[in-house]
């Protein structure tokens, strides 16, 4: 058993030094000999058949070097799939570049590669394209009509994905004989991820070695790895790709798009290292949008308050070329209990294409569950005469409960679900923040409290990210790195993990140096996402630090004359627990391992290295949080100005609670400027409005308050350092915080964001007239 | 291609070359310069990834030709730590208080907060907010950086 | 996202500058800032041959008083008003509108003639120009005209100048209280987030008389139409009364009275636009009247 002595401590990070002096490495860092730069030519029609394209001009420009179409690279590919899901099982079509035809604006027509951006932007002005324009199919529910349209002609169906609701005699008995049955619809549109750094890549096919090499901004170089390897139809082990510093990635990142392919198929045809930077435009309208859903809710209540049955129903928006794995229904479905005793729930969904950008992951895919069901909750509090906060009270899972086994079939060990509410209710001063309230609408003052609580389920195993895996070895003197098989996009897992391994091997963090992103030195990892790096990578480091600190005390033992058991590892040194005189340095012991083998102990092999592969006993890590907003509504402009925010959560044992409260912070904003400020819209004609950042707005510094944090440490059983994944959730709780806050401000409820000032005072205009 | 000499200082080194006319102050930089820490997260004029000083004064360099910098002192992020790579008053606050990510956006940060408290030492949190509201993050939701603003302001009062 | 090429001119004269206009015609276009136009080129929504920087003439540069008017250079960038203590005195409106242009990055290289040339309709210098009554001088190598602000704005991003012309100086008709007058300015706008464009704002200034009767008053809206907008009617309604007879809602409704024409976009319907400019305009006259009250 070792002391926490760096676990636990807000320690500051590592990657500091590099990325505040501008030292970083991102990819449009990356410069390579010869290297050339491409740009795309876009549809700007959402549908439409292409008639011809013209690449004379372009072709004709100086310092342009190719203008290539679907024609050139599209069958250049051999197998697409990626390891996630496998061959064969994500219905979406996936090609290069359009090929005969457009389905949504934005999508890349032709790649033109040049000597500089400049110029390829020059080439792309000059290509000619014609489209006869066909009527876009925007909203979902034409969608899914009888006779419309399909978006993807070689499919039969604009549904992807259906998840038809089961009989279930049971669930509509209760519905008959309830109290009250309270049904509303909800609606979330369309957001962008929006990291600081869009995508990019610089690629450089070797011919003599027959390998590529692709620096590449993503959050999972392996995956990218395995994907390019199997769509070049090279060798895996003669593909690298390395992930260097990323500017965020919330998911827009987890796989590649087809630009990135194109990019690498036209470097190899080429035979120049090629660059692509997608600027903001093209990410904002083409980099792979998230959210648009619709959820109708019917939840049936007792007399008391108690829910005793829902049904819900899920309509998710897919766009065009949707990323892996994106259809959610399933998932939303499952979660969607969350932190309640619900006796009995159905559930359907469908997943239909548009001829809009293509839908991605984004910051908890699945959270329209949690953002329909907390709207749910202060509905039916209204419809029932409770306090939002009573009925949650009322519902919640409190200790006697566990473990419990939702309708879904998700089984909780340790939520701490009723715990985090009340914990939440106190920090925000719920009864005194009714009271004033009352008092400030006296005065025409409209304050609101909004309440989201949720279960968020972290450190998804399954598929390709079913573990996670470390290769901890300490060098000759006696110094550790740590090489991680999955790496950091913004959540500091150089400093995280060698908390961790300093802990386990009783030495200093200074000590330990943690290697990441290069799969040509690290193993195989899914890659930054799903809130899985402190159960996982953690997880893995922690196993291949303990592995070796047996060894080192092993060693120490023979090396001391003393038994193993009775050792400690103290500030870089093996002795003998409470008598120190007699001690080894770690270095020593490393001097031992690798160039003394006959002072090793009899059957001790030589060396200080180990690895480990970590997967958490359930497919599921569950943290919980709570979060309580406190708004004001500007009566006249409609304006929210958030007063107050507080986030009450339970994510384990924290490594570094610094790191979690950023992590916190960040997907609480992501969920303030989603809910009152952030709007991809499209016109009927399926053309973006908003694609840049003076239409996709962004909250600043001056849009958010400060954070307050309560922090309650229930180790998880699934791992056992005891880690939860918390990295999604502030992106989670805050949407419904934030809009529950807004309604209880007006006394309205409404039903579809985003909450700008216009809709706001619509609201109040409305509510006045009645 | 239309090109301009130009001539100006960066980081207190001078720079001479000649580009062309539309290449923007942050590519210079960015390529020609060598110095990749400035960074381009829009293109717009938005997000102030790309601010660096021109004659101290707070810019945002896509927005700028680099000709329009012939004869100015051009001061990037790398520019702002000490001579043997100490960090600066504001970095070592950003990274007291955790005020950085993912790192794209900081040095924009780093270079915008560095004039702002040279002009207002003694900053209300309002005139924090409003000074920070230029610069776009999405990692930290910015609490970490209003914090390391605040820590820097005492520590350089 | 790259603009397309174009040729780069820096004249260090005003001749020098409309001789380049005079010779290269369509070709070409003023760069003042750049804060407006440079993102129009790199998103290549605007593309030019030429481009003509009239920030290194010194003698757009600065700004002087001239009796009751204040000469201010188009080249001068806004943050050089935002920290003028003289041009706060003198033309209060400048200085209070100043640190509302979107962030400090953009004033320390947006200039005041750049923003009146680009005549965004939701702009502040604009509206401060109408309210003042400024007068625009515009150079070309025909020689100097002068035009009064209520002539030069013509439409969304539209002025009177022609392609030939340079913004080259604003005068500012300085309010100074007359023996016995007492003036008050206001500057009120609401946009989505801070430093944003603004949904709608007004200007205001007032002047009483010795009685302590309103003797000018002017109230400007921005965001409510193609340029800024005098609010005719809600003046006519002032003047002549006292501070109070009107309250600033009333004066509000009346003022976005004369808003035939607000715009419809994302951020909301044209009665929102009203409903906000009316509140703003409420305020800033408020806020112009405890000014000259408490003189």
């Amino acid at each position: 058993m070792t002391a926490a002595r760096f676990v636990g401590q807000r320690l500051p990070r590592r990657e500091d030094a590099r990325l505040l002096t501008g030292s970083g490495a991102y990819v449009d860092d990356v410069v390579r000999p010869g290297m050339l730069h491409a740009a795309f030519v876009r549809s700007d029609v959402a549908r439409g058949r292409i008639v011809a394209v013209d690449t004379t001009a372009a072709l004709a420009l100086p310092g342009v070097v190719a203008v290539l179409t679907a024609a050139d690279l599209n069958g250049l590919t051999h197998d697409v799939w990626v390891d996630y899901l496998g061959p064969g099982v994500d219905p979406t079509p996936f090609r290069v570049l359009a090929d005969g035809d457009v389905r949504f604006v934005g999508d890349p027509i032709a790649i033109v590669v040049a000597e500089s951006r400049y110029l390829a932007e020059d080439g792309c002005a000059l290509v000619e394209v014609e489209i006869e324009a066909e009527q876009a199919v925007v909203d979902m529910d034409v969608a899914v009509a009888a006779g419309a349209p399909l978006v993807h002609p070689e499919l039969d169906s604009n549904v992807a994905v259906r998840v038809p609701a089961a009989d279930d005699p049971e669930l509509d008995a209760i519905f008959a004989s309830a109290a009250h049955v309270v049904t509303e619809t909800f609606t979330q549109h369309r957001h962008v991820c929006s990291p600081m750094e869009t995508r990019g890549l610089v690629s450089e096919w070797d011919p003599w070695r027959g390998e590529l090499v692709v620096w590449l901004s993503t959050q999972g170089p392996h995956g990218a790895r395995g994907f390019l390897a199997r769509a070049l139809g090279v060798p895996e082990n003669r593909v690298r790709v390395i992930m260097g510093d990323v500017g965020g990635g919330f998911g827009q990142k987890m796989f590649m798009v087809p630009e990135e392919l194109a990019v690498v198929l036209a470097g190899k045809h080429l035979g120049r290292p090629l660059k692509w930077i997608e600027d903001r435009r093209e990410n904002l309208m083409a980099g792979l949008h998230a959210r648009d859903d619709r959820v109708t809710l019917s939840v049936a209540v007792d007399a008391e308050g108690h829910i005793l049955g829902i049904r819900g129903e899920l309509l998710e928006n897919l766009g065009s070329f949707a990323a892996p794995g994106s259809a959610s229904g399933m998932f939303v479905g499952m979660v969607m209990p969350g932190p309640y005793r619900i006796p009995r729930f159905g559930f359907s969904s469908r997943s239909v294409y548009t001829n809009t950008c293509g839908r991605g992951a984004y910051r908890g895919p699945w959270m329209m569950e949690t953002l329909a069901r907390e709207q749910m909750m202060d509905v039916v509090a209204a419809a029932v005469g409770l306090d939002p906060l009573e009925l949650r009270r009322r519902n919640v899972l409190t200790a006697a409960d566990l473990p419990y086994t939702t309708a879904t079939g998700l089984g909780y060990e340790d939520v701490t679900t009723a715990e985090t509410l009340e914990q939440a209710a106190a920090m925000l001063g719920y009864a005194d923040l009714r009271a004033e309230q009352e008092r400030a609408r006296v005065d025409g003052r409209l304050l609101g409290i909004g309440l989201a609580l949720y279960v968020e389920p972290s450190a998804l195993s399954m598929g390709s990210l079913s573990s996670e895996a470390a290769r901890v070895s300490v060098s000759v003197n006696g110094q550790v790195q740590a090489v991680m098989s999955s790496a950091s996009h913004g959540q500091s897992v150089e400093t995280t993990v060698a908390q961790v391994v300093a802990d386990e091997l009783g030495i200093d963090v200074g000590d330990v140096t943690v290697l990441q992103g290069d799969t040509a030195a690290t193993p195989y990892g899914g890659g930054t996402g799903g809130s899985r790096s402190a159960v996982q990578v953690s997880g893995a480091a922690r196993d291949a630090a303990q592995q070796l600190r047996a060894k080192m005390i092993e060693i120490a033992a023979e090396a001391l004359e003393a038994a193993p058991g009775d050792l400690e590892i103290v500030d870089g040194a093996v002795s003998v627990a409470g008598a120190p005189g007699s001690s080894i340095a770690v270095a020593e012991i490393a001097r031992i391992a690798y160039t003394q083998p006959e002072r090793l102990p009899p059957g001790t092999d030589m060396g200080l290295e180990a690895q480990a592969r970590f997967r958490p006993s359930a497919p599921f890590t569950w943290s919980t949080s709570c979060h309580a907003c406190l708004c004001e509504v500007d009566p006249v402009t409609g304006a929210v100005e958030i007063k107050r925010y507080v986030v009450s959560e339970d994510c384990g044992v924290m490594i570094n609670p610094m790191v979690v409260e950023g992590q916190i912070a960040g997907g609480v904003v992501q969920g303030i400027g989603g809910m009152l400020y952030e709007h991809m819209a499209y016109d009927a004609d399926g053309t973006p409005l908003s694609t840049t950042f003076v239409d996709y707005l962004l909250p600043t510094a001056a849009e958010v308050p400060t954070i307050e944090y309560g922090h309650i440490e229930t180790p998880a059983s699934t791992n056992p350092g005891g880690y939860r994944g918390m990295g999604e959730g502030g992106a989670i709780g805050s949407p419904p915080a934030v809009v529950n806050a807004v309604c209880d401000a007006l006394r309205v409820r409404i039903t579809e964001q985003p909450l700008s000032p216009a809709v706001v005072a619509g609201a109040i205009a409305r509510r006045n007239a009645t | 291609m239309p090109e301009s000499d130009l001539s100006l200082t960066v980081n207190g080194a001078p720079r001479a070359g000649r580009v062309e006319d539309r290449r923007t102050l942050a590519d210079f930089l960015r390529e020609d310069c060598r110095l990749t820490g400035t960074h381009l997260g829009c293109e717009h004029g938005v997000c102030g990834a790309c601010t660096v000083l021109l004659d101290g004064d707070a810019v945002r360099s896509c927005l700028m030709f680099a000709v329009q910098a012939d004869g100015a002192q051009v001061t990037t992020v790398e520019g702002l730590g000490g001579a043997g790579g100490e960090l600066s008053p504001v970095q070592e606050a950003f990274r007291a208080e955790h005020g950085l990510q993912c790192g794209f956006c900081t040095p924009g940060f780093v270079v915008s907060v560095t004039a702002f408290l040279r002009d207002h030492p003694d900053p209300s949190d309002a005139e924090i907010r409003d000074g920070l509201s230029g610069n776009l993050c999405r990692c930290t939701g910015y609490q970490g950086i209003v914090a390391a603003v605040k820590r820097a302001a005492q520590v350089e009062s | 996202m790259k603009p397309g090429p174009f040729r780069y001119h820096a004249p260090e004269s005003l001749d020098a500058a409309v001789a380049l206009l005079a010779e290269l015609g369509d070709e070409a276009k003023v760069l003042g800032g750049g804060q407006s136009l440079v993102p129009l080129l790199a998103m290549r929504l605007a593309t030019v041959d030429h481009l003509v920087d009239v920030g290194r003439i010194a003698a757009m540069k600065g700004y002087e008083r001239r009796g009751d008017t204040l000469v201010v250079g188009a080249s001068t960038p806004d943050v050089r008003l935002e920290r003028a203590a003289d041009v706060a005195v003198a033309v209060p409106l400048l200085a209070r509108a100043t640190p509302l242009i979107g962030h400090a990055q953009i004033r320390n290289r947006g200039t005041v003639g750049g923003s009146l040339a680009h005549a965004d309709p939701a702009a502040e210098y604009p509206a401060v120009a109408s309210a003042l009554d400024a007068e625009l001088e515009l150079r070309s190598h025909r020689g100097t005209r002068t035009v009064p602000a209520a002539e030069f704005f013509l439409g969304v991003w539209t002025t009177c100048l022609e392609p030939d012309e340079v913004l080259a100086a604003i005068h500012f008709p300085i309010w100074a209280g007359r023996v016995g007058c007492r003036v008050g300015f206001g500057v009120r706008e609401f946009g989505r987030r801070h430093g944003d464009f603004a949904i709608a704002g007004a200007v205001t200034a007032v002047e009483l008389d010795g009685a302590g009767v309103i003797a000018r008053c002017a109230i400007a809206l921005f965001g409510l139409g193609p340029t800024p907008l005098r609010a005719g009617s809600a003046e006519k309604a002032l003047l002549g009364s006292r501070p109070g007879e009107l309250d600033a809602e009333t004066v509000g409704q009346l003022a976005v009275g004369d808003a035939h024409d607000p715009p419809e976009d994302l951020h909301g319907p044209p009665e929102y636009r009203l409903r906000v400019g009316a509140a703003m305009a409420a305020a800033a006259w408020k806020d112009a009247v405890e000014e000259a009250s408490s003189a």
